[in-house]
């Protein structure tokens, strides 16, 4: 089975890989209003991963996803160093799984909230 | 005309369990005298047989016991109730019950205690009397034992269960890590908790719920479980199965939330509740056809049998209807994916049900209304049902998880998938939690603080 591997991309991310291979591959969805990349990847690569990552999980699409912000920031870095969706981007992030478990602890205590305006729902 | 409406379905058992003494005049009297002639037990959260972290803590199962969501269930069962239990999935008296309801103590604190059979218990809750515990047998259990027959085996179940359980499941965990001692016998509250913000709004045990949909003039109410803020949609999907109804659609829509231990990366308690009334604050279902309410429990993930504990509560608070989804209560892929329907539909037989749960013997009276999933479909440009959209090589399927991706990288989900009035809910709990979902921090937070404070009763 093919599992995939979805990487959302905002405005900052975008511009990193703005002229490469990979920019024909980003997808929209939601009416537009989401573009994402999506790695696939096989079974062993997924048995990796929900191994390291306790909170990791598959969603009805065959996603993994509830991986660490840290993980995904890492598998963009490596999608843009190594302008692929292939899964040797996803092994290269597994190369350095201690650094991104390392980061991973920390923001598992501590996310920013978005700076939005909420005083009409309070 | 008349015939072809539903009726409000009895309470589980046929009679609602209030075990709550509300005069406080009568209260003081029984804990007087249980001061002379009783022993007193400070409630201790169940941990996590090798973590060490909270996973359960009993007082929620006690509440649900004694304000009759889990009616017949009177308190914590025999030996012999819960070998019926695991065996049939009924309690003595022929009554469907899918899950063992326990106290359980360590052998240290027993000994300590010194009780015996008939003798009775005063279970303190955050320091204050809050319930007694008529001790009606004592018994020794083997937890992993216990957790095994609960969910049972790919070989015990194979109509539904696809691997076996174990400890990344967190309703097995729940079980394997309970102390070895048992204490059955019927709970009584003598001081009732106060629940505290936003808790206190979303109380609704089940009479009252009954009273409330007779002021309502609700006829007809179907229920929806959630563990989760609501994304479209579970919006779609609350809004389509309510069509269902007798002549009509549903009167009303029954939202109870299942509060109590969570999974990490689960959204806090404070921010589901709050995130499903405000589908109703900001107009996506009316407010005079949405009630938000929640149940304490300690959720067991057990699909099929969470479902059924599911309709027993929602019975119990009086709907008629019940809305099962896909994965219904579920975690990973232990389970098939539409196990809960299977159950429902065509009955569970390894389970002891040969026919769906409402035709057995014992069974419930509720009315299922399976759906299949919602999906955001680009040709139609709008949030599709799975059995009506033909645009299957089209479709984008949604998740709590996607959107939980999308949060935890601090991107808005798109208004198409969330609605923004939700997403300025969760928010609001991230800035006071400093995180947006359930990890450690919050496990322990909401171990220390409960839902509940507890009046002094001296």
């Amino acid at each position: 089975m093919e599992y995939i591997l979805e990487v959302f991309l905002d405005e900052n991310r975008l511009n990193k890989i703005k002229g490469t291979s990979v920019e024909s591959q980003i997808e929209a969805v939601f009416g537009g209003e989401l573009k994402v990349l999506r790695v696939k990847i096989g079974e062993e690569l997924k048995d990796q991963i929900l191994k390291a990552f306790e909170t990791a999980r598959i969603d009805s699409r065959a996603c993994i996803t509830d991986t660490p912000v840290a993980f995904k920031r890492a598998l963009f870095e490596e999608i843009a160093n190594q302008k692929s969706l292939g899964e040797e981007v996803v092994k290269g992030v597994l190369n350095r799984i201690d650094q991104i478990k390392e980061a991973a602890a920390k923001e598992a205590e501590f996310l920013p909230a978005p700076d939005i305006d909420i005083s009409d729902i309070e | 005309m008349s015939e072809l409406y539903f009726n409000r379905p009895m309470p589980h058992g046929g009679k609602l369990v209030e075990r709550v003494i509300k005069d406080r005049k009568v209260a003081k009297k029984y804990l007087k005298a249980c001061t002379k002639y009783c022993k007193f037990y400070d409630i201790k959260p169940t941990l996590h047989y090798k973590r060490g972290v909270p996973v359960r803590n009993v007082y929620r199962e006690i509440m649900s016991v004694c304000y009759g969501f889990f009616s017949p269930v009177e308190g914590s069962m025999t030996s012999a109730e819960l070998e019926s239990v695991l065996s049939k999935r009924r309690l003595l008296s022929g009554w469907v019950f899918p899950y063992p309801i326990l106290f359980d103590i360590s052998k240290e604190d027993f000994q300590q205690l010194g009780v015996s059979e008939g003798d009775r218990l005063i279970l303190r809750l955050k320091g204050k009397p809050f319930a007694m515990l008529d001790i009606e047998e004592i018994y020794e259990i083997d937890p992993e034992e216990l957790a095994n027959r609960t969910f049972g085996s790919p070989e015990t179940n194979p109509e539904v269960v696809r691997e076996k359980f174990d400890d990344k499941h967190p309703g097995w965990v729940i079980y394997r890590s309970y102390q070895p001692i048992i204490l059955a016998g019927k709970y009584t509250i003598i001081n009732e908790p106060v629940f505290k913000p936003p808790f206190d709004r979303f109380w609704i045990p089940p009479r009252k719920c009954r009273e409330i949909f007779e002021e309502k003039g609700w006829r007809t109410v179907i229920a929806h479980q959630t563990r989760n803020v609501p994304h479209v949609g579970h919006e779609m999907l609350m809004k389509a199965a309510a069509f269902t109804g007798d002549v009509e659609p549903c009167h009303g829509i029954l939202v109870n939330a299942i509060i109590g231990v969570k999974r990490r990366g689960d959204y806090p308690d404070e921010a589901i509740l709050e995130a499903h009334e405000m589908v109703n604050k900001a107009g996506y279902i009316k407010p005079t056809r949405h009630l938000v309410s929640f149940t304490l429990w300690d959720m067991r993930y057990g699909n099929p049998l969470e479902s059924i504990l599911h309709g027993i509560i929602r019975q119990n608070m009086g709907c008629t209807h019940h809305m099962f989804g896909r994965d219904h209560a579920a975690v990973g892929e232990y389970y098939d994916k539409f196990a809960t329907q299977i159950l429902w539909l065509k009955g569970i037989p390894s389970y002891g049900f040969d026919k769906p749960i409402n035709e057995v013997e014992g069974g419930l009276q509720i009315r299922p209304q399976n759906m299949r999933e919602f999906w955001y479909c680009p040709h139609c440009k709008e949030m599709a049902y799975s059995e009506s959209c033909g645009h299957d090589k089209e479709k984008q399927k949604l998740s709590g998880s996607l959107i939980r991706g999308l949060v935890a990288e601090g991107v808005q989900p798109p208004a198409i998938i969330m609605r923004p009035e939700i997403f300025k809910v969760i928010v609001k709990w991230w800035r006071k939690f400093n995180y947006p979902f359930v990890n450690e921090k919050y496990v322990l937070y909401k171990e220390e603080q409960l839902e509940v404070d507890l009046p002094d009763l001296d």
